[in-house]
């Protein structure tokens, strides 16, 4: 594999075990870390968020990665689940990359 | 152009009928009948009075045996079962519930039929039948009508709702549904629709991925997993998390066919092997599901091939739902299928 692939993948896993940690203490989700599958529903049945937790949760991504989540996320496909977590703060994190190149 | 008319468009986008012959209906009832369920899921039961839950049957190897709904109904229960034949259903039963407790198990297969609505209309259909009641009736509840039971679930990212009906009754009310859905498009549906819309939502499939020798662990499963409590199943999970995983279930999306049992490979290396896969029509590419190397069984690998008969198809791993499923854009308090061309949506395959 690729040593580009490799670093993309620890940095991807860093911010699963942030985001899992986040979960468990600051939302109040009684798991342990590796028992929080990273496709999990995050709401309903899944590890049983609501919509106050949803708003709660972008507060703390936003301190926790030091990023701004989109406007619009809560109408995101990228809500309903650990790994869509994820991806939304890899693409904060790049979006943020870019402009300070662009700066 | 993909047709209205197929049950794979229809499920995404008015509401398709489906028989659910596929699934066993139990009812247990008797002062035992709480604990013993407890003994047979491996989550707590936490269904109250009027609530569904989503539960799970391991066998004694913390393998998948059942995917079910348990329904509380006053005293009593229903479970909804998908996976073993009836044999093997009655079977498990027989060997796990505890000897000499208080507990009566009516298979109501036989007496009973079940009718599966799903799709982002799903709601207008049933209300239709139903009453106004169906429409706000809260994900993973029911009601009871005078002759059937509705509840409301469903594996396949869209508004789902069930209908328990008295067999000898099931005909007139398919008809009935299919006449009163015509105006909202409604077709038809069959199993292997609900089996691609799970695969395309990442809703867990017993019949497919289920039948793999792993654990909920590997499968992402283990939210409907109690670790600290006594269940079929759980000691070997137990035993199985200390060890840890060496595989995890993860969606790919693929240019061309490719199937169950071909071997998923990165840079040349084998890294998994694909255990669910079928043709979406609404995306144009081939959705799969693979046990993958926990390594590599991450979203945003692009640069994954699967060997599929002389075939090295390109594929990539993605979060799933790989929909923006308009069930999420559409509410029955505002909007109306004759009125969806008003509804904003977003392309309905994400990429």
């Amino acid at each position: 594999m690729t040593p580009t692939l490799e670093a993309r993948i620890d940095h991807r896993e860093m911010v699963l075990a942030r985001i899992r940690t986040l979960l468990i203490e600051s939302l109040g989700v009684r798991r342990m870390p590796d028992e929080i599958d990273p496709d999990t529903a995050l709401f309903g049945s899944g590890l049983g968020l609501d919509s106050i937790d949803a708003v709660e949760l972008v507060v703390q991504l936003d301190t926790e990665f030091d990023v701004q989540l989109p406007n619009d996320v809560f109408g995101r496909a990228e809500m309903r689940t650990v790994n869509g977590l994820v991806d939304l703060v890899l693409a904060a994190e790049s979006a943020e990359r870019d402009d300070a190149v662009a700066r | 152009m993909p047709s209205r008319a197929d049950p794979a468009v229809a499920i995404r986008e008015s509401v398709v009928v489906t028989r659910l012959d596929h699934v066993h209906l139990l009812r247990i009832r008797g002062d035992d009948a709480r604990a013993a369920l407890d003994v047979l899921c491996a989550g707590i039961v936490r269904a109250r009075d009027g609530q569904l839950q989503h539960v799970l049957l391991l066998d004694d190897d913390a393998h998948c045996f059942a995917d079910a709904y348990l329904v509380a109904d006053d005293e009593e229960y229903d479970l909804l079962v998908e996976g073993p034949t009836a044999d093997a259903l009655h079977a498990h039963l027989a060997r796990h519930l505890p000897l000499g407790s208080d507990i009566e198990v009516e298979d109501r297969t036989v007496t009973h039929a079940l009718l599966g609505l799903d799709g982002p209309y799903a709601w207008e259909l049933v209300s239709r039948v139903a009453g106004a009641e169906a429409i706000g009736l809260p994900y993973l509840t029911f009601f009871h009508a005078d002759e059937w039971t509705c509840y409301r679930a469903g594996k396949t990212g869209e508004f789902g709702y069930g209908l328990i009906v008295p067999r000898e009754a099931r005909d007139s009310l398919e008809t009935l549904l299919l006449e009163k859905g015509e105006p909202l498009g409604v077709t038809r549906g069959t199993l292997d629709t609900l089996d691609q819309c799970a695969l395309e939502n990442f809703f867990f499939n017993v019949r497919r991925e289920g039948r793999e020798p792993v654990t909920p662990i590997e499968l992402q499963l283990q939210w409907r997993v109690a670790y600290d409590k006594d269940a079929v199943g759980l000691d070997a999970l137990r035993r199985h998390r200390a060890a840890g995983p060496s595989v995890r279930l993860t969606s790919l999306v693929a240019e061309r066919e490719v199937a169950a049992g071909d071997e998923v490979r990165l840079d040349g290396a084998a890294v998994g092997r694909v255990v669910n896969a079928g043709w979406s029509v609404t995306r144009g590419d081939c959705v799969a599901l693979a046990l993958l190397d926990v390594r590599w069984a991450h979203p945003g690998i692009e640069t994954f091939t699967v060997s599929h008969a002389a075939d090295a198809v390109p594929a990539r791993s993605v979060t799933p739902p790989v929909l923006n499923n308009r069930s999420l854009f559409v509410s029955p308090q505002l909007h109306a299928y004759a009125t969806r061309a008003e509804v904003a949506m977003p392309p309905l395959a994400r990429r």
